[in-house]
């Protein structure tokens, strides 16, 4: 079974905003978890959701987990991502579609939280 | 001789998010820092508000103070550091290091890149759910309206959705 990864990110006018999700995604990447990593995006830059899962089916892709990359859930999120994997499984019946959790419920949020805190409190002593 | 470098403080924390409509959508963060409270990142952590959801920045830090807290760290519940953390956020630590000057007042950066983050995107792929369950992920949080019993909120604060008076 071959598994792929995408990674479903909401997309800035600012391109830049992208590199730390990028670089975040490239240690995904580096584990060696996934055979294919791939990110999609849901507005403002390329590739979208659909193309960037068209690409996911080309290398072989025979089951794909899509992760939404957000911290909040809202209802542009909520009805928007499945819609497009709804979509997805419809256009590739073959290939089994799974939707992961978002990344604010996860606990480890907590740790980066508190590494930015601790950060901080220890810029604040340097002073 | 006591050494000022090592002065003990009571520490807080400050989780400052953008809010939203949904007035349900604040419970996940709510539950984030109660986690890190009970884990003893700091003796109080609260979540602030910059729009909308309850409790707005200002009554959050109040609380804190209130808690006798003497430094508190406001810390962006944001991936990227865009206007609200770097536009919005800097006057309103301004005016409470004005209002509050005995206490310390520090600003984190946002999450940005962090290995943990990395740790996070494969826990969400491990936690995956086949069509017939996907929308409950999403909706699970925002799905209540405060004017909902069942919604955690509920009887709290009024929802910024349904100005008082208007009819439900």
């Amino acid at each position: 079974m071959t598994e792929a990864l995408l990674v479903m990110v909401h997309g800035s006018p600012r391109p830049a905003s992208n590199n730390d999700m990028f670089a975040v995604v490239e240690v995904v990447r580096q584990r060696g978890i996934y055979p294919i990593v791939e990110v999609g995006f849901m507005e403002c830059n390329e590739p979208t959701i659909p193309t960037a899962i068209q690409t996911c089916v080309e290398q072989g892709a025979q089951r794909v987990i899509a992760v939404p990359y957000f911290l909040h859930s809202g209802n542009h999120v909520a009805d928007d991502l499945p819609t497009l994997l709804e979509a997805a499984q419809r256009q590739y019946p073959e290939v089994e579609f799974l939707m992961g959790d978002y990344l604010g419920r996860d606990e480890h949020i907590a740790d980066v939280l508190m590494t930015r805190t601790v950060q901080a409190r220890e810029a604040a002593t340097l002073h | 001789m006591e050494n000022p470098q090592v002065k003990q403080h009571k520490d807080a924390i400050i989780l400052f998010s953008h809010g939203s409509l949904l007035c349900g959508a604040g419970e996940n963060l709510r539950r984030l820092a109660a986690y890190m409270q009970q884990r003893g990142d700091a003796e109080i952590v609260e979540v602030g508000y910059l729009n909308y959801s309850e409790p707005p920045f200002e009554a959050s830090f109040r609380r804190c103070v209130a808690a006798g807290a003497t430094r508190i760290t406001v810390v962006p519940y944001f991936l990227v550091a865009g206007k609200f953390v770097q536009v919005d956020l800097p006057p309103k630590i301004e005016a409470m290091r004005a209002q509050y000057p005995q206490v310390e007042v520090l600003l984190a950066q946002a999450m940005r890149f962090h290995e943990a983050l990395a740790d996070a995107l494969i826990a969400c792929a491990h936690k995956s759910a086949s069509p017939a369950h996907w929308r409950d992920i999403l909706n699970t949080a925002p799905q209540f309206c405060r004017a909902d019993p069942r919604c955690p909120l509920y009887g709290e604060a009024p929802c910024p959705a349904q100005p008082k008076g208007e009819p439900q």
